[in-house]
């Protein structure tokens, strides 16, 4: 076994660990390598179904992942919604403008923001995932 | 040279315009539809942007979506294909308006020739053979005069129509009435539209197309003739050739110098196709086509001439880089269309995954395709495969060629027309050349595809 095939058969057994045990990061040393790897979990199907968390008792979040149905660049409100934030029913979270047109993105019911995957004037197409909200966090 | 190019399409035909686009050192901006999330043209261009669902009226036709792409992804020109949006006027004047250049002709040519009464008038004007033919008839007695002047055998058609449906052939007066009422309500109830017109019907004919190219300049050349009479029943067509075999020298000059007085008719830029029926010594107009067109391989093949390159440098404002002097083909290619379509239920096409490919490859073989193996092929869609294209010296060499590269060729998952067009190139009407358009009858699927009930 090569030294890269070595580092590969790691990688790969802790990359397993890591989803396995749904962790978010992990990290190892020895006295000649260190691997540290992290994922996002953001992914609105992981997001979902958390991995290994599907037997804890309680009723678990409930994500509801607002997409993009037109291809524009997207604007966020005055100030910007940040991840944790609570929003009511309907409302704007940002714009998307396409062809000179302001298409507003709403919230669908009350919940707070999980994920914001996207960056102010970022460009987006149709489907493109832009907000998660938890709606069992009121 | 362009930035960058948008291709508004799908399939094998994005890639091709990818590739011509690459090899100019243009950028390329890729649409799909969430049906082709994991398309070859989604990963071979340099940005690929989602602009709808599966459904085409929602992603490949959504007219908004793919201007608001082209502008954001800063694309000054926009490739469409053949299909969807190619031969829409309205969408061409769109993107002129907002600073992108169609690749295509003007929108006022792509208007008058779409609109087949149009462009069959001013084909007359400009001293092209047409199908004799009637004005809007409004009643089965204003047809019975018309038939009187054309004479029988007449074709009915609706001027909305296409795919054959509002059409009947009539033989004699005794049976226009019927045929009348018969198609009208048919055209009725597909087209919301009744209006019908008459032609003559031309009889067994073959199908021969001639491709030209035209520079802002006003500079139009053709490149030689396509034939392609083989067709499946609904005149798809199924394999295309090129020269057309045994066509009298002087008929084809005729085709192609009526190609090129059409093309500076209608102040044509870019690459169109003229299709005529061809008929003992007779050549009729049938349509132009403002497009780039699937079978266009074949011509370059034999030419040396990369069509969809040529678009693009005309469409920068490019003169020619070439006289009509300078221009020869060189030999004879063919190409089968590899459909994913049962040729045992009427060609209905067949959706699935595509379960493994090989494809031909090997001396005088181009193949266009968007095929790998796991590939899912969408129901939403044209159900073109791949384009198997074969050259040689001769017609001779090309046909064994093709004949041996589907023999190679093997597409499992879904039903194709391979072994169809395998039976067509073992017939020997066809190795003799110069059938009609009506060569795939009812007879030869019977004899070659139905199997026994």
């Amino acid at each position: 076994m090569t030294f890269d095939d070595q580092i590969e058969s790691r990688v790969r057994a802790l990359a397993e660990t890591l989803v396995r045990e749904g962790l978010e990061a992990v990290s190892v040393a020895d006295g000649k390598i260190e691997i540290e790897l992290s994922r996002s979990l953001a992914h609105p199907d992981e997001l979902a179904d958390p991995p290994g968390q599907q037997a804890e008792a309680g009723p678990g979040p409930e994500y509801d992942v607002l997409t993009s149905d037109v291809v524009g660049r997207i604007h966020f409100l005055r100030p910007p919604v940040t991840t944790g934030a609570a929003v009511d029913s309907d409302r704007e979270l940002a714009f998307i403008e396409a062809l000179g047109v302001r298409n507003p993105i709403r919230s669908r019911g009350a919940g707070r923001v999980a994920v914001v995957y996207v960056e102010e004037g970022q460009a987006v197409d149709y489907g493109a995932p832009l907000f998660a909200i938890d709606r069992s966090r009121v | 040279m362009f930035r960058k190019v948008l291709i508004a399409n799908r399939g094998e035909i994005a890639l091709r315009i990818i590739r011509a686009c690459r090899e100019l050192g243009v950028a390329t901006v890729a649409i799909f539809s969430e049906a082709d999330r994991s398309a070859l043209h989604v990963r071979l261009a340099d940005e690929a942007f989602c602009v709808g669902p599966g459904p085409a009226a929602r992603s490949y036709l959504n007219i908004p979506n793919i201007i608001s792409t082209a502008l954001i992804t800063g694309a000054d020109a926009l490739h469409p294909g053949y299909g969807f949006l190619a031969e829409n006027a309205r969408f061409a004047q769109i993107c002129s308006d907002h600073g992108i250049t169609f690749i295509g002709p003007a929108p006022r040519v792509i208007d008058q020739m779409g609109d087949k009464a149009n462009a069959k008038a001013l084909m007359q004007s400009a001293g092209v053979p047409t199908i004799p033919g009637s004005g809007i008839l409004a009643s089965p007695d204003e047809a019975k005069a018309a038939a009187k002047t054309i004479c029988y055998p007449v074709l009915l058609k609706a001027t909305a129509g296409g795919g054959g449906r509002g059409m009947r052939a009539v033989e004699s007066s005794a049976d226009l009435s019927s045929a009348f009422a018969s198609a009208q309500s048919e055209a009725e109830a597909n087209f919301q539209d009744g209006r019908l017109y008459m032609e003559k019907l031309i009889v067994r004919p073959r199908h021969i197309e001639v491709q030209i190219l035209a520079d802002t300049r006003g500079e139009v050349v053709h490149l030689g003739e396509r034939d392609c009479s083989i067709q499946k029943p609904s005149h798809q067509k199924l394999i295309e050739e090129s020269p057309a075999p045994g066509l009298a020298p002087e008929l084809r000059d005729e085709l192609c110098n009526v190609a090129v007085r059409a093309g500076q008719a209608c102040g044509y830029t870019n690459a169109g196709t003229l299709e005529f029926l061809v008929a003992g010594d007779r050549v009729y107009f049938m349509e132009m086509n403002t497009r780039i067109q699937v079978e266009h391989p074949v011509t370059e093949l034999i030419y040396g001439v990369d069509l969809v390159k040529e678009q693009i440098r005309i469409a920068f404002g490019e003169p020619l880089g070439f006289a009509q002097s300078d221009l020869s083909p060189h030999g004879h290619a063919i190409e089968c269309r590899i459909n994913a379509e049962d040729p045992e239920r009427d060609f209905a096409p067949d959706a699935g995954v595509v379960t493994a490919v090989e494809l031909p490859g090997g001396p005088g073989i181009r193949v266009d395709t968007h095929l790998f193996a796991g590939l899912s092929i969408p129901p939403y869609y044209d159900s073109l495969l791949a384009k198997i294209v074969a050259v040689g010296r001769t017609r001779a060499s090309a046909l064994s060629r093709m004949e041996r590269a589907l023999a190679e060729t093997r597409i499992e998952g879904v039903k194709t027309t391979t072994a169809i067009c395998r039976r067509i190139l073992e017939d020997a009407r066809f190795q003799e050349g110069g059938v009609p358009i009506d060569f795939l009858d009812e007879a030869f699927m019977r004899e070659h595809v139905l199997t026994e009930a």
